[in-house]
């Protein structure tokens, strides 16, 4: 092992690094962006309310009762539109995406109900296809509270209820939760694109070439580009961590643990980046190769939102994606303090890691065939 | 009559000045001897070098070489050897196994079969410390962007144990006034200069360049021929792959042709020419005198009389061009101008191949 290598193509490689502005700035920038887009997105979800139209023909007590139970709904915010309007011609006109009609002899039929069950009256709620998402948030909820009116008016009563609550703790907010992902994703990111153009473009320049026949051996090339790679995901986190501090008041706690996963992780990406670009030639395709994995991990493994809001089939992929484990274990050690899962979850990043940057450093080759 | 002390003996090719001749003379070190061309009888005197021959003065030993890719014959039982101390040129045309072969011998690949010696030392055993004594300029070699001049050298040198001054490659290379520079913000022609420093950083015995001015403008090209020209002036070995026979011509003092894999010719520029390129050809430009060429014919001389009026005959010897400029001032002929096409390394490997260099 030659410490003094290492040591100096380390310095060299932090010289190169701070050399490119434009590299630096998104080492620094990129993460920050993310958090500002992410963060604003999410972290606002609690005031979110969903304007609905609401045409009232049967203007009656009962119709008014109906009404004023949507206006007790916090994201629910009706709006009242004149009996004169024609309603799809307005929501057209108006761009609104969801609306009610109560009909005329609302509360007559519901009143003829009490003494002739088969008697019926239909609300008709008008949705536009386009706006799906907000369309498909507004029926559920007009649907459930229907359903709970009915459930009223037919004389049973709450044995159950249900108490809403968000899944987190009243003293961690969206941030605190995103901003361990955010970590975990940008190590990802630089350590597997990093160790491509490694692999890739340093082929292309002859210098893999140049190195095999100087009296360097791979194992000491690969820790000292490892040592560098410590570097940025260092130079990262501090950069998330400082800004989640400074900007949104972040509630975080540094841990030994918290060190160790982000050490095993760079290892862990920069052994998948090395996989990557050992099989793939050219620097776009390797590129391409990055992207096709980062991505999709980015989403499936609960970077940005809490994992059991998905569906249970990518809940399951999940669990075999190394930046879940990363995350998972982040924000055990550094939100929630839960050592059992943070054990657990370094238990699988470690794993991984091993795995993963043995088989790096296996297959990563100098020799031309 | 000299002794001879035969295992100091020495071999020693010569040319004759006058009519271009090669042939062998023998001596002892220190020996001045007088030497007469066999076949014009000039005479002349050649003293041979104070330091006896070593016993060993291959730089590079290459043998049944064979490199295969499934049906593939990259290189095909190549065998030869480089003597310390000369730029060694392995020409031929892009595809021809040039860079193949230098890979083999800087173990970049793995030959399929042969076996390569480096200063004596087996590489497939003995590689690591052959490092040590090796300087290498890779084919396309890129350093890094953001790394100045100075700053590439040492990163490169630190890495050996045996270096070499870096101020001294930096002034030998002409590279003083670029050596805060950016190596991204250099021209190509002083990148492929920087690739040569590079592969000088441990005052390697043996400097590999492969492909050097490939991609260079002419100037740049040049430039570079000058700092490997200066490599053999300071006693390095250099082995030069390329496919500009310029380059070979210019720089080389032993050149192998390789195409297809095969080795078509060795020796000097002098022994190819000799050897493999025909006869050179005088031509009389738009010459009048209606019987030159049937004095020509009477002499000998082998005669072909274009359609535009220019007279070319092949000639084997200089002292033949005065002959014939001496007929022609005799018959007062008149005439455009005279050219000797002396045969090149283009037109040897058009002989031996049928394909032109640049074209195959």
């Amino acid at each position: 092992m030659n410490p003094r290598f290492i040591l100096n193509d380390f310095i060299a490689s932090i010289k190169h690094w701070t050399r490119s502005i434009g590299t630096v700035f998104w080492t620094i920038a990129f993460p920050i962006l993310l958090i500002l887009i992410f963060g604003s997105i999410f972290s606002g979800a609690d005031d979110i309310q969903y304007e609905f139209y609401v045409q009232d023909f049967d203007d009656t007590e009962y119709s008014h009762t109906l009404i004023s139970v949507f206006e007790n709904i916090s994201v629910l915010d009706p709006i009242i539109v004149s009996t004169s309007e024609n309603i799809t011609d307005y929501m057209e006109a108006h761009d609104i995406p969801a609306a009610v009609v109560i009909p005329q002899g609302f509360q007559e039929t519901i009143i003829r109900s009490f003494s002739d069950p088969t008697a019926s009256v239909n609300i008709t709620y008008y949705f536009d296809p386009s706006q799906a998402t907000t369309t498909s948030v507004i029926q559920s909820i007009v649907m459930n509270t229907i359903n709970e009116f009915n459930l009223n008016l037919s004389g049973g009563h709450h044995v159950i209820g249900i108490t809403e609550h968000t899944s987190q703790s009243e003293e961690f907010s969206f941030i605190d939760f995103f901003i361990p992902g955010m970590i975990g994703f940008t190590i990802m990111t630089s350590c597997i694109y990093g160790s491509i153009e490694r692999n890739t473009k340093y082929r292309k320049d002859g210098i893999l070439r140049k190195m095999l026949t100087m009296p360097v051996s791979r194992t000491e090339w690969i820790l000292a580009k490892m040592l560098f790679m410590l570097f940025l995901s260092f130079v990262s986190t501090t950069v998330i961590l400082l800004f989640g501090v400074f900007v949104w008041g972040l509630n975080i706690h540094i841990t030994i643990i918290s060190i160790i996963i982000i050490i095993a992780t760079s290892f862990l990406f920069s052994g998948m980046g090395m996989i990557i670009g050992r099989f793939v030639k050219d620097e776009e395709t390797a590129d391409m190769a990055g992207g096709a994995i980062t991505f999709p991990m980015m989403f499936l493994a609960g970077t940005f939102y809490p994992l059991n809001q998905m569906p249970a089939f990518l809940q399951s992929i999940a669990q075999v994606l190394p930046l879940y484990y990363v995350n998972e274990g982040l924000r055990n050690t550094m939100i929630y303090g839960n050592m059992d899962k943070t054990l657990y979850n370094l238990f699988f990043v470690m794993l991984f890691a091993i795995g993963f940057f043995a088989i790096g450093a296996i297959v990563t080759k100098w020799k031309e065939d | 009559m000299p002794s001879f002390t035969w295992d100091t003996m020495e071999e020693k090719q010569v040319q004759c000045p006058q009519c271009s001749e090669i042939f062998s003379i023998y001596g002892n070190p220190g020996e001045r001897k007088v030497i007469s061309c066999p076949h014009c009888q000039i005479k002349g005197t050649f003293t041979f070098s104070t330091q006896p021959p070593s016993k060993d003065q291959s730089a590079i030993s290459v043998t049944n070489l064979k490199k295969t890719y499934g049906d593939l014959v990259a290189v095909n039982n190549i065998s030869f050897s480089v003597k310390k101390g000369e730029v060694f040129a392995f020409l031929g045309p892009n595809g021809a196994g040039k860079t193949t072969t230098v890979e083999m011998i800087e173990s970049i690949r793995t030959p399929t079969a042969g076996s390569i010696m480096i200063l004596g030392q087996n590489i497939q055993t003995d590689f690591n410390s052959i490092k040590e004594k090796i300087g290498i300029l890779p084919q396309e070699f890129h350093s890094f962007d953001r790394l100045t001049v100075r700053e590439t050298l040492e990163y490169f040198s630190k890495i050996y144990k045996r270096r070499a001054d870096i101020d001294e490659i930096i002034t030998a290379m002409d590279l003083k006034t670029k050596e805060h520079t950016l190596y991204k913000s250099l021209s190509g022609g002083l990148k492929q200069r920087v690739g040569v420093a590079i592969a000088l950083v441990n005052d390697p015995e043996i400097v590999f360049l492969d492909e050097p001015s490939t991609g260079l403008d002419p100037k740049a090209r040049r430039e570079v021929w000058q700092v490997i020209a200066g490599l053999r002036d300071k006693g390095k070995t250099v082995f030069l792959t390329t496919h500009y026979m310029e380059e070979a011509e210019y720089l080389a003092d032993h050149i192998i042709i390789i195409h297809k894999g095969n080795i078509i010719a060795e020796g000097t520029l002098n022994e190819l020419i000799q050897q493999y390129g025909g006869p050179s050809i005088l031509t009389i430009k738009n010459c009048t005198h209606p019987g030159i060429i049937s004095l020509l014919q009477e002499k000998g001389f082998t005669v072909t009389n274009k359609e535009n009026g220019d007279i070319s005959i092949e000639i084997a010897y200089k002292d033949k061009i005065l002959e014939i400029l001496s007929l022609l001032r005799h018959e007062a002929a008149e005439f455009e101008s005279v050219d000797v096409h002396r045969p090149n390394l283009e037109q040897i490997f058009l002989n031996l191949t049928g394909a032109k260099l640049r074209e195959s």
